[in-house]
């Protein structure tokens, strides 16, 4: 009898997970193995905001309990970082120096918050907000009451800000090119929405960009960002939400193009046939527009993860749900996105 | 069962030379510095090979704890292919900690991390890069992952620090200080870690009993032996008795007494007969393989009526069989083994701190009742740490003896019958009070003939009978609920730990039950267990043989059913085994019907 095909995922969010399932429900027999650095199990990253309002024990988080992987039998490997992919062997190294075969490798990874060039020698006075840990070293770093200082403001970061607001924190906006990413917005179709923010005592600082953050120790504030108009601004704790940068540093050696994302076809395959590609780390060709397209947020991303996946079992579909991009201040005088259309 | 407060069981994994058993010997010491109650057992590979794996597990509690838990809470890996197959052991939310950085390159699954489950917590960290950079050898990885340990759980390093200073006194100042070095450079790392567990370290309790002295139950007869004024031991190396010996070898001598190395098991005991028959306070140790060599001078000693005392430390046996794994099937050799009629006391304690009180008073009882005393424990009390809270003064020192009385005219008997069945002992040197005597049947001056060999044997077995209620010593004692209850639990020797752990669960589910544990098996403490029996429904008896060997000796003293539970697992018995069939008998008890049908699971 032949063994069983082993299905490798790099990554364990939207795609990686939604992926996994669909594989299992397309072949009892096959083997699933799912890297993730994450600590804890899959849970939708646009619920970390929720852990201002009280929701800090990680199991309260989770899309689905820890039993899950076990029925299904899928091998969720955490802390367990992927160094190397070899396209021509089918192999991926883990950091800790073992070495996974596999015959089909769904690249799920995701990106990371990208830091304008000026500031990632300052990365470290930077406060991350893209895991669960990250998320809790914000809440517990912050004063009760406390400021924060936002750079850019994209659409992850909007969200954050405005569960801030309404649990007694204060928050400067800095705005860059990036503020309400991943919509793409004139000056002009920004300005109300920044209105709505300043209506809510958000301290919004328009044409002034951050060249250097400094740590004040001795008393608050214990951040201070310098910027290039001389001004500065002091606050609790510095975040940087400038839209994302995919993780393809591990894919080097693959054997499959890369620009920014990993470039894939419609069906979500590389150019390496044994390689796919799913979630924030492809850009997926349009034929209309003749380009690479990301296509971010969990909605799009959990579609493709469950995609590439029948497309992994020898399905022929191509991707082609771009879900509405819109953002809109309401009659109710609030801000609205279809980025934020959330799971009911 | 967790106990209210701080109950955490970690388990560190590595294979012999890693420096696991030290690392959690440091644990141990240093939770017991706390002031936490700690409970701790050590798996070590057959020390005859020298490799293979060692595992340390340890409880450390703020209420009293009668057993290791079956789950871990914090699991160490000092070396992944020894450690993967205990990964399962961790509770859910528990913390799975190992080395994230490898030197060589290992296979799909090679990793522990390929094996710990979702509910559980990983924490990986670069052991051996830690311990290089602070100490420039890979040779701290222990106590790297123990500062990171602590770290990790918030615990003070402070007492971490002593025990590693106490530790490492004889060697160079230069090894105890690159170890806290080690211990410092871990703490950091595992300071800074965001913790995804549910592992918690609360306070220490009150210490209201004196210091807390960790002790092996091997330390803790040793320690009692030389309270009580030994005299002499006589011993032949085994496992796993062989450390009573090493700690003798080096305080006896100190203490103005005499050990002596035998060339096997049969010298040994026949110079402790000689040294008791001489009035020495001696004693020796072994395991079943050896008591079964001792059994021929046992008789001498029953039959000259000799004091002495004899450790049996039981692994699995029989023959050579498993000898580093604990099992409780020697008591039939304890309690019967040789020829013809020979009782003997047999004292099993259940715990530590028993093991140190049993052989304080072992040497009074022998002398008491002229007899050997055999104390009958086994591996994993031998080799199972806990906190002990030693009486300041010293309970067990000798009294002056009181040489017997002649009367004038009338020759010395030494072997007379009287009342209690005890008869004047006169020791070698006692004017005008020589006898003889021999492994054959006497009369009370101690000549052979067989004229009395009917009323001497009445005599030998009478003259135990008020060992059951020695004062001072808790031959029996019951547990739980008093009175009427649906199970009673009946357990000896190390495996009532885990009874007591069982019983209270049940009592928790709301079961009607209660314990006794027995500490005399012989002779038995026959009204105690009858009034036992009479309040229990049903009575359960667990223990680690195959033939039910404790179950037989009740059921056949007493005339009364009993339920077994033998298992011969080579590990100690699972409190869940215990509490399974506590629920089933309970629930027999209650729907007699559904008993009757044959239902059970
Ligand atoms: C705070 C927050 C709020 C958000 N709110 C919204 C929202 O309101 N609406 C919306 O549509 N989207 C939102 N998003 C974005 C959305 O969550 C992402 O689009 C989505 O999570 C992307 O899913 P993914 O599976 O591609 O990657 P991710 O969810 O980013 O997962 C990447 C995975 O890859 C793993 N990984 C990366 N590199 C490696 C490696 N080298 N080795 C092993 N594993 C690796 C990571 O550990 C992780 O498990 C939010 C994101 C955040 C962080």
């Amino acid at each position: 009898m032949a063994a069983p095909l082993h299905h490798v995922i790099i990554g364990s969010g939207s795609a990686g997970f939604g992926a996994a399932k669909t594989l299992r429900e397309g072949d009892p027999d096959c083997r699933i193995t799912m890297f993730t650095m994450d600590g804890i199990p899959f849970y939708h990253r646009y619920e970390l905001p929720e852990i201002f309002r009280g929701r800090t024990d990680w199991r309260d988080l989770l899309a689905v309990p820890p039993s899950f992987y076990d029925e299904h039998r899928i091998n969720l490997r955490r802390r367990c970082r992927v160094v190397d992919v070899d396209g021509a062997a089918h192999t991926v190294s883990l950091a800790h120096q073992e070495t996974v075969p596999f015959d089909s490798l769904l690249v799920a990874a995701g990106g990371r918050a990208y830091l304008p060039e000026n500031l990632t020698g300052q990365a470290d006075l930077i406060h991350g907000f893209g895991s669960f840990e990250a998320a809790m070293k914000v809440y517990r770093d912050l004063p009760k009451g406390g400021s924060v200082i936002m750079i850019g403001g994209d659409m992850i970061g909007i969200d954050l800000l405005l569960t801030l607001l309404s649990t007694g924190y204060s928050v400067t906006l800095i705005v860059n090119a990036q503020t309400f990413w991943p919509h793409e917005l004139s000056a002009g179709e920004r300005a109300p929405l920044l209105d709505v923010l300043r209506n809510k005592g958000v301290r919004v600082i328009e044409n002034a960009r951050p060249v250097g953050i400094s740590a004040r120790n001795a008393g608050a504030p214990a951040r201070q960002v310098a910027l290039d108009d001389g001004t500065e601004v002091g606050g609790d704790v510095v975040m940087a939400f400038c839209g994302l940068a995919s993780s393809v540093e591990f894919m080097l050696r693959a054997d499959v193009d890369i620009e920014r994302g990993l470039l894939v076809t419609p069906e979500l395959r590389t150019t390496n046939e044994a390689i796919w590609a799913a979630g924030d780390v492809c850009q997926i060709w349009h034929d209309g527009d003749k380009a690479y397209k990301f296509y971010h947020g969990w909605k799009n991303v959990r579609v493709m993860g469950e995609l590439a996946a029948r497309n992994i079992q020898g399905a022929h579909e191509p991707f082609d749900v771009d879900v509405e991009d819109s953002i809109w201040v309401g009659e109710d005088g609030e801000i609205h996105s279809t980025f934020w259309t959330r799971e009911t | 069962m967790n106990k209210a407060g701080t109950d955490i069981q970690f388990a560190i994994c590595g294979s012999a030379g890693d420096g696991t058993i030290a690392a959690g010997d440091i644990m141990k010491r240093a939770a017991a510095a706390m002031g936490f109650h700690v409970i701790a057992f050590d798996v070590y590979p057959p020390e005859i090979r020298g490799f293979g794996k060692c595992i340390s597990r340890i409880r450390v509690s703020s209420e009293q704890a009668y057993s290791l838990k079956e789950q871990t809470d914090v699991f160490v890996s000092l070396n992944d292919g020894h450690a993967i197959p205990h990964v399962g052991e961790v509770r859910d939310c528990g913390a799975v900690i190992y080395d994230d950085h490898l030197i060589a390159p290992v296979p799909e699954g090679g990793h522990i991390s390929a094996h710990v489950r979702p509910a559980q917590i990983p924490y990986g960290l670069p052991i051996r890069q830690v311990s290089e950079q602070a100490t420039n050898s890979a040779r701290s990885r222990n106590i790297v992952v123990l500062g990171y340990v602590a770290g990790l759980l918030d615990m003070p390093p402070e007492p971490f620090h002593k025990v590693v200073n106490q530790k490492f006194a004889t060697k160079p100042p230069a090894v105890a200080e690159a170890n806290i070095k080690a211990f410092d450079a871990g703490f950091e790392v595992g300071r800074k870690v965001f913790r995804l567990d549910d592992v918690e370290v609360g306070s220490a309790p009150e210490a209201d009993r004196g210091e807390a002295v960790m002790m092996t139950g091997n330390g803790a007869i040793a320690r009692g032996f030389l309270e009580a004024g030994i005299q002499s031991y006589f011993g032949y190396p085994i496992t796993p008795a062989t450390s009573i010996m090493e700690r003798l070898a080096v305080e006896l001598p100190k203490a103005g007494g005499r050990f002596l190395q035998t060339e096997d098991e049969i010298s040994a005991i026949s110079a402790t007969i000689g040294a008791g028959f001489a009035g020495s306070r001696a004693a020796t140790a072994t395991s079943g393989p050896g008591l079964a060599l001792m059994t021929e001078m046992l008789g001498l000693g029953v039959m000259a009526e000799v004091p002495a005392v004899i450790v049996c430390s039981q692994r699995g046996g029989p023959s050579t069989g498993l000898p580093t794994k604990t099992e409780q099937s020697d008591l039939n050799l304890a309690v019967f083994g040789g020829s013809g009629d020979a009782p003997r006391i047999v004292i099993a304690p259940t715990n530590v701190e028993g093991c140190y009180r049993c052989a304080g008073m072992a040497f009074e009882i022998a002398e008491a009742f002229q007899v050997p005393v055999i104390l009958l424990i086994d591996l994993y009390l031998s080799n199972r740490y806990e906190t002990v809270f030693p009486s300041g003064r010293n309970v067990f020192a000798p009294k002056p003896r009181q040489a017997p009385e002649r009367r004038e005219g009338e020759e010395y008997k030494r072997f007379a019958l009287t009342e209690s069945h005890i008869s004047p002992r006169a020791l070698p040197g006692d004017p005008d009070m020589m006898y003889t005597a021999t492994g054959l049947e006497h009369n009370e001056l101690g000549k052979p003939g067989d004229v009395l060999h009917m009323k001497m044997n009445a005599k030998r077995h009478e003259k135990l009978k008020p060992a059951t209620r020695y004062p001072g010593l808790t031959t029996c004692k019951r547990f739980g609920a008093e009175g009427k209850v649906d199970v009673g639990i009946l357990g000896w020797g190390s495996t009532f730990g885990e009874i007591l752990e069982a019983m209270f669960e049940a009592q928790e589910e709301g079961i009607s039950c209660s314990a006794m544990k027995v500490v005399m098996l012989s002779p038995l403490p026959e009204e105690e267990l009858r009034a036992f029996f009479d309040d229990c429904e049903v009575v359960l008896v667990p223990e680690l043989n195959y033939q039910g060997q404790f179950a037989n000796l009740v059921s056949g003293a007493l005339g009364r059913p009993v339920v077994r539970l033998d298992r011969t697992c080579a590990t100690p018995m699972a409190v869940a085994d215990i509490l399974a069939e506590v629920r089933r008998l309970a629930s027999d008890v209650n729907e007699p019907a559904h008993a009757a049908a044959g239902g059970g699971a």
